[in-house]
């Protein structure tokens, strides 16, 4: 018979894997094969706790980062941390021309509600338009009860039509029946914009339920 | 293994739910989980929906999709999706993935894979053995080139008790009911109790193990597999979870290696770091070879 049995995986593995220091996993998260840079992600993240920089370390080197299997390891890691510092480290990638690196920011934003909700008024008022339209995107996916109305501020004063399509985007989700008259003067006020005079119908029947 | 589709009838009366919230509901069941109910399934989903709303005492559809949609802890999403799927397992369920494991992916692996090195599958959550065994069965019976390789299967869970019955290999015949008389009485063995136990010597090629999917230091010594088949586990998880998750199967594949996720999961919706693949009915998720 093909099948072979070769017993279970050794599990001294383990500990011989985990026994390198915080300084030589640091060092190689800036090794030149990202074999090594993504292992010594992973390993990092199982030091004890005595090792309180290593989201900075993680944070730098995904500044430079080009591999998506390292980001990804990093991404990953600095989710499960979800410090307010990350987030605050995160935010600058919203600028990025990266299109890929911007977007697994706005992913991992989106998953560290509490550390992102002190940043978004910052985000929201940005003078990039690109960069409050990811900002209404995070916002919409938080589990912030506070969502919906700062959604709502977005269609009340934003003068972008994208930036205000994603937040009614947004709202078609999470919006109340108290949002209607907000949503309506949206229509307003982009009133020669077919796709906005759709968009708005479409929130309003959602939000009303019928 | 779990499936979408439920099939008991609960007691609670049934929730109307408008067009639109129906629609709602959907949409944000679909992108927290990846599983789709079409207008077909109305009458399922709300039946469920209301009995949630029973049981957590919201006054309506609306304070219920509240509850779901902010709650921090995410707890009543989990309940929602304990709801919305049924724990079964049986022999060769989804077996459409096994067809495409012995006619697509492992004749791929052949290719290029070095002669001299075995094959490696990894099977888990394996439950009470099951998927382990029903791959074994599907490799020597419909895999040709199976003689010509060495094929370790390793089968892992969380929950000793469920991994000691899959090493008894005892299965009641709503197991076996879609087993084929002829397989059944090749690889397993009337019991007096009327139970069928998969055979010895098919017991003793699969290395059952204990572990814990999200405890790196045990999955670590996990390496070099060229199938995983972990289906219908991802969705009980929240999504640091399931990237963490991602990230596992990464670093246990070799390169090229590949993964099988249950038909309502998909990799994309979590990670980016493999690339999708189709196999016959299957899609599945490969790990680049020169994996950057």
């Amino acid at each position: 018979m093909p099948l072979v049995r070769t017993g279970p995986p050794d599990p001294d593995v383990a500990t011989k894997l985990a026994d390198r220091g915080y300084e030589v996993l640091v060092a190689e998260l800036w090794n030149t094969d990202s074999r090594i840079r993504r292992a010594a992600v992973r390993d990092l993240a199982e030091l004890p706790a005595g090792a309180p920089g290593h989201a900075m370390a993680l944070c730098d080197r995904l500044d430079v980062e080009t591999s998506p299997s390292v980001r990804s390891a990093i991404m990953a890691r600095l989710i499960l941390l979800g410090t307010p510092d990350v987030a605050e480290r995160l935010t600058d990638h919203l600028h990025s021309d990266d299109a890929q690196l911007r977007n697994v920011a706005i992913e991992a934003l989106q998953e560290m509600p509490q550390a992102v909700a002190p940043l978004l008024d910052r985000l929201l008022d940005d003078e990039d338009s690109d960069v409050r339209i990811f900002a209404v995107n995070i916002l919409a996916a938080l589990c912030l009860e506070q969502a919906p109305e700062r959604l709502a501020a977005v269609i009340r004063t934003d003068p972008h039509v994208n930036v205000c399509v994603a937040a009614l985007d947004g709202l078609v989700e999470v919006g109340g029946i108290d949002m209607i008259s907000d949503i309506e003067n949206l229509g307003a006020r982009f009133a020669e914009n077919a796709f906005m005079r759709f968009a708005v119908d479409t929130a309003i029947r959602r939000i009303r339920g019928a | 293994m779990t499936t979408a589709l439920p099939v008991a009838k609960l007691a609670t009366p049934a929730l109307a739910m408008t067009n639109e919230e129906y629609a709602k509901f959907c949409e944000f069941f679909y992108r927290k989980t990846g599983i789709q109910f079409v207008d077909s399934k109305k009458y399922y989903v709300e039946r469920r929906v209301a009995d949630r709303i029973a049981k957590t005492n919201s006054g309506s559809f609306r304070d219920y999709f509240t509850l779901v949609r902010f709650q921090m802890s995410g707890q009543e999403m989990q309940s929602l999706v304990n709801a919305m799927t049924v724990n079964e397992t049986y022999f060769f369920r989804e077996d459409y993935q096994f067809d495409s494991l012995v006619k697509g992916i492992l004749p791929e692996i052949a290719r290029t894979k070095p002669r001299g090195k075995p094959i490696r599958i990894w099977s888990m959550p394996c439950s009470s053995g099951e998927e382990p065994y029903s791959i074994a069965i599907k490799i020597l019976e419909l895999w040709s080139s199976s003689d010509a390789w060495d094929i370790e299967i390793h089968a892992s869970d969380i929950d000793t008790k469920i991994l000691d019955e899959a090493r008894a290999g005892i299965y009641g015949e709503r197991s076996l009911s879609r087993v084929p008389l002829a397989t059944k009485r090749q690889y397993f063995v009337r019991r007096p109790d009327g139970n069928h136990q998969i055979s010895a010597a098919l017991r003793n090629s699969i290395d059952f193990s204990l572990v814990n999917i999200v405890d790196p230091l045990q999955t670590r010594r996990f390496r070099d597999f060229d199938v995983i088949f972990c289906r219908n586990l991802l969705i009980y998880f929240d999504d640091p979870g399931r990237r963490e998750a991602a990230e596992m199967f990464f670093e246990a594949l070799a390169p090229g290696g590949f993964l099988c996720l249950g038909h309502s999961e998909s990799m994309s919706r979590i990670s980016s770091i493999f690339a999708p693949r189709k196999f016959q009915d299957s899609i599945v998720y490969q790990k680049p070879f020169a994996a950057e």
